[in-house]
């Protein structure tokens, strides 16, 4: 730095000043020189300030330029400041590399957790549809006497919303289902929708390659043309362009290829071809027929300004219409809807934003922890401080310093954090967790890395400031004379203790929401499924095609499938039924007990229906309770049967025998034949729905699911199978299997997630508290050394000693307990919604989270005690 | 001495007094006063160099750092500001010279040549 720098610093910047004494100084000389030359003094200033010329005009020059150099010399003094400060920093980290590596982890593992979550619920819930107007796209549902929504329309229903409603400008539908492709390879399933004319329009769905679906195309018999999904296309067609114009058979009938969506575009529910939706008789406003039968999944385009409210009141309006002109079909049912994306993301926002708030807290956690680390630190740097301050530094300066180390490591840690995160993120998304949606939006973009800089600066601070304070606070007399022993003192060790007592209070809040999904969970896992989970497996045989075209040629070929599976070795039981357990309810059909009078108003009319073939519910293993299974008897000639499950016969036959009666669905009379027990139609959390069981010989479908028991592992029998089911018939897609102890984890897949991912959080907190605890009982062990030798030379014994340390970290603990679990109980709504089976005051679950901690503390005090009874007195009392 | 007229004096070319000041400061340090006066001298006082453009011209050289100024005592014991050359002004007073030469030289050559054949 040249000199004149350093001498400005000292006497301060003052321009105007300075500029007036250097002009009038060259004004002197000039008056000097010409007096020397015998001018006359008056006359000599007369001739310098003439040829010196506008005096005021080059003062204001040289002042404005003066000015301009200050500033940018103190602004480049400040970041000359702030370097050397980083730099310092930098080299008093790596001087302590056991303290540094410690605060690093913890921070890496905070901010990295904190980040991973963070773009996990903001591709998830921030980011928003991938569609245009996403905000005003609403879905359409019909509504049940009961308040239950159903997803699903009808096709007239369809028409008549997509012509009564006035909140929308646009109404569009689609239908699911599973195809088998032939022209590709070997045959396969495929995953194929149906869609209406302006879907891809009104979603803004951009084509890859080719064209979209004309209008004529909807017209039934000229629709055999289809779309591919982008991911198929590249995976089935290895992205060739010249795909398009190909044709190919889906579920028997040729369809030519037109076009590609763009990658990425998609419906909620994935498809990998789509085909237009043939507006066939039913597709009429105006008709009564079919009105029942609701497959369609129904999108409006809201008009600007219309809100939810506004949405429904209209679609109630066209229901109430439709009550009187179709009551019949339409007489208890109404419309109503949700948004799309509440539709979409409504049931994981909730446990999203709980796990983002609990990783919040094991940041909050691992802050306080690096501040414990920083003011065990601070004490021992209590010298260098002093001396800095004795030599000038100003206590706003030294705060500073102090900071931009916090800052140092904060970014530091972030660094590693964001490395940790983008590992995390992936593995996140990898694993698919419970079936989340809008997943393909999760990774680390720049909302989330502005995110993760934000939550380190505000992190950085939190845990820098207390630890800066306190350390810039001590008089610097003390720390001068205190020495390398000295140190905050008690003050310092009080503040320490109160930040292991708010560590703990934090674990201890994380612990009981972890411990309530775990009891959650178990409660879930032990709700009997009501069927058995263990060596069986299913697969989905889809029958379509030429061969297929008569319902009697699908049962008998399904027959013989059965009858050539239960002739392999191991195999002990074979079935087909139309739902599996806890897949769902599928069709949903007006149900009715003959001769009963009309259920009350608020009722469903409503009941699950399955097929299954003889001998499922042995095959499933489901309890018969009353009167006899479907079995051979109940052929497609033979008086229809039902069986129906224990939940329908508490809604319909409360005090009546049901076993003789006649039911009807659709307006088809169907004999109960027997009872069964329930088996779970969604996850354990959700009651049993009614359900009835029709034989597959009576109510046959082209996609059955075919059940197989075995001796032992069943998935070893899946080749042979596949050879049985090629040998049936080679059209057929190659079957994939599904474990029956597959369903159940999937059912329950997402609350599995959350409570693993909690407890992940909870264990993490209780590790960073009990090294929090281990750190300030150390210290104090290092502090108490004097009394603690003191009081073994009079004779106390180790155990007291121990006693003493324990007792005291337990003193931490418990405090941090009581805060942590009034926390936790004030916290509660949060998580009500996720618990089943066990209320949020739990005592097991109390009882669990004080012995974690008192096990937690225990270990964490017991090295620090063991320790202090291993004090030397001579040692500790020379040491003074 | 004595009043200049500004008709029979050329007027200094911007960028010329910056190099004069440069070429001035090369030999040590020197206060305002001094630069002014060298210029004088040294260009047998053909040049009118306004000191009332001197000391901007010195402040904005300060600016880009060719030059550094600090106070110290003049030869009359009195408080003066000292500018000295700074190792880029060094540089630049190098690059300078040299564009002033081949520049006079050019116009020289010019002034020289044979009329138009």
């Amino acid at each position: 730095m040249p000199t004149w720098r350093r001498f400005r610093q000292i006497f301060g910047p003052e321009p105007r000043s300075d500029v007036d004494a250097e002009l009038s100084f060259h004004l002197e000389m000039r008056v000097r020189e010409l007096m020397a030359r015998g001018e006359t003094e008056e006359r000599a200033r007369e001739l310098a300030a003439q040829r010196f010329g506008d005096y005021e005009a080059s003062r204001r020059e040289c002042v404005v330029i003066d000015e301009r150099l200050e500033r940018s010399m103190a602004q480049a003094a400040y970041l000359r400041e702030i370097r050397q400060d980083a730099a310092y920093a930098l080299r008093t980290l790596a001087r302590a590399p056991a303290f540094t590596a410690v605060a690093l982890l913890t921070l890496a593992l905070g901010i990295g957790a904190n980040s991973a979550i963070f773009s996990v619920v903001n591709g998830v819930l921030f980011r928003g549809l991938p569609y245009r107007d996403a905000d005003r796209l609403y879905r359409v549902q019909m509504l049940y006497p009961d308040g239950t929504a159903y997803t699903a329309l009808s096709a007239p229903d369809f028409m008549s919303v997509r012509q009564d409603a006035r909140v929308f400008d646009q109404v569009e539908a689609y239908s699911t289902g599973i195809f088998t492709l032939l022209g590709s390879g070997e045959p396969k399933e495929v995953r194929g929708a149906t869609v209406s004319d302006g879907l891809f329009t009104m979603l803004g769905l951009p084509l890859a390659v080719g064209r979209g679906f004309a209008r004529e195309e909807h017209q039934p018999g000229r629709g055999a043309v289809t779309v591919l999904d982008y991911g198929f296309w590249l995976r089935e067609f290895g992205g060739d362009r010249s795909a398009v114009g190909r044709t190919v058979k889906v579920g028997g009938t040729p369809y030519t290829i037109v076009g590609v969506l763009g990658p990425g575009a998609r419906l909620s529910s994935e498809a990998d071809m789509y085909a237009p939706l043939e507006y066939r008789e039913p597709f009429n406003a105006s008709t009564a027929t079919a009105r029942r039968s609701e497959y369609l999944a129904v999108i409006g385009h809201a008009k600007p300004g219309i809100g939810l409210t506004d949405v429904v009141n209209d679609l109630q309006r066209v229901g109430r219409e439709l009550q009187t002109t179709f009551p019949n079909t339409n007489g208890r049912l109404t419309f109503t809807s949700i948004s799309l994306m509440e539709l979409i993301v409504g049931d994981v926002r909730r446990p999203l934003l709980m796990l983002l708030g609990a990783v919040g807290f094991v940041l909050l956690v691992a802050c306080v922890n690096v501040a414990n680390l920083l003011l065990a630190r601070a004490s021992a740097r209590q010298q260098e401080l002093a001396l800095r301050t004795a030599l000038g530094a100003s206590r706003a300066r030294v705060l500073r310093q102090l900071l931009t180390e916090a800052v140092v490591l904060g970014l530091a840690g972030a660094a590693a954090g964001l490395a940790v995160a983008y590992w995390a993120t992936r593995m996140l998304v990898a694993a698919e967790p419970a079936d989340l949606p809008l997943l393909n939006q999760v990774g680390l973009d720049r909302t989330v890395i502005v995110y993760t800089v934000a939550i380190t600066l505000a992190t950085s601070i939190a845990f820098g400031l207390l630890p800066a304070l306190q350390a810039t606070g001590a008089r610097v007399a003390d720390g001068l004379r205190e020495g390398v022993r000295g140190g905050a003192g008690i003050r310092g060790h009080r503040i320490r203790a109160m930040l292991v007592i708010a560590e703990t209070a934090l674990a201890v809040v994380l612990l009981t929401g972890a411990g309530l999904l775990i009891r959650s969970f178990a409660a879930m896992m032990h709700v009997d499924p009501g069927f058995r989970t263990e060596h069986a497996m299913a697969f989905r045989v889809t029958l379509q095609g030429e061969s297929y075209q008569r319902a009697e040629q699908i049962r008998s070929r399904v027959d013989e499938l059965q009858q050539r599976l239960r002739t392999l070795p191991g195999v002990t039981a074979v079935a087909a039924t139309t739902v599996l357990p806890m897949s769902g309810l599928a069709a949903i059909i007006d149900f009715a007990v003959e001769g009963a009078p009309p259920p009350p108003p608020n009722v469903n009319q409503e009941i699950a229906v399955a097929s299954v073939t003889p001998g499922y519910f042995t095959a499933v293993g489901t309890p018969l309770k009353r009167g006899r299974a479907i079995d051979d008897r109940d052929t497609a000639e033979a008086p229809r049967a039902a069986v129906l499950n224990e939940a329908a016969v508490r809604r319909w036959f409360p005090d009546r025998d049901p076993i003789g009666r006649r039911v009807l669905m659709s307006g088809n009379a169907y004999v109960v034949v027997g009872i069964v027990g329930d088996i779970l139609q969604r996850d354990p959390g959700e009651p049993v729905a009614p359900q009835l069981f029709a034989s597959y010989a009576q109510r046959t479908s082209r996609s059955p699911r075919i059940v197989v028991r075995t001796q032992s592992d069943p998935i070893a029998l899946a080749p042979t199978i596949r050879t049985t089911v090629r040998a049936l018939d080679p059209n057929l897609a190659i079957p994939e299997f599904t474990p029956l102890d597959q369903l159940v984890a999937t059912a329950v897949a997402r609350p599995r997630f959350y409570m693993s991912l909690l407890t992940l959080f909870a264990a993490v907190a209780l590790a960073l508290a009990a090294t929090g605890i281990f750190g300030v009982m150390s210290y104090g062990v290092a502090q108490r050394s004097r009394e603690i030798s003191i009081r073994i030379a009079l004779g106390a014994l180790a155990r007291d000693v121990v006693w003493m340390i324990v007792g005291r970290a337990a003193l931490l603990a418990g405090t941090g307990l009581a805060i942590g679990i009034a926390a936790a109980l004030a916290l509660g709504r949060v998580i009500r919604g996720q618990l089943f089976g066990v209320g949020l005051v739990d005592p097991v679950t109390l009882v669990a989270v004080a012995v974690a901690l008192g096990a937690g503390s225990a270990l964490a005090s017991f090295l620090p005690a063991w320790r202090a009874t291993r004090v030397d007195p001579l040692i500790a009392l020379k040491a003074e | 001495m004595g009043t200049t007229s500004t008709s029979s004096t050329p007027d200094i070319l911007r960028g010329t007094l910056d190099l004069l000041i440069l070429k001035s400061l090369s030999w040590g340090p020197a206060h305002g006063y001094a630069v002014a006066h060298w210029i004088e001298l040294a260009t047998s006082d053909a040049l009118a160099v306004g000191e009332g453009s001197l000391y901007p011209a010195l402040h904005r050289l300060e600016e880009r750092e060719w030059i550094a100024a600090a106070w110290g005592t003049s030869e009359n014991n009195r408080q003066a500001k000292f500018y000295t050359l700074t190792r880029r002004g060094r540089a630049r007073l190098r690059v300078e010279e040299q564009n002033w030469r081949r520049y006079a030289a050019a116009v020289f050559a010019a002034l020289d040549a044979p009329g138009r054949a």
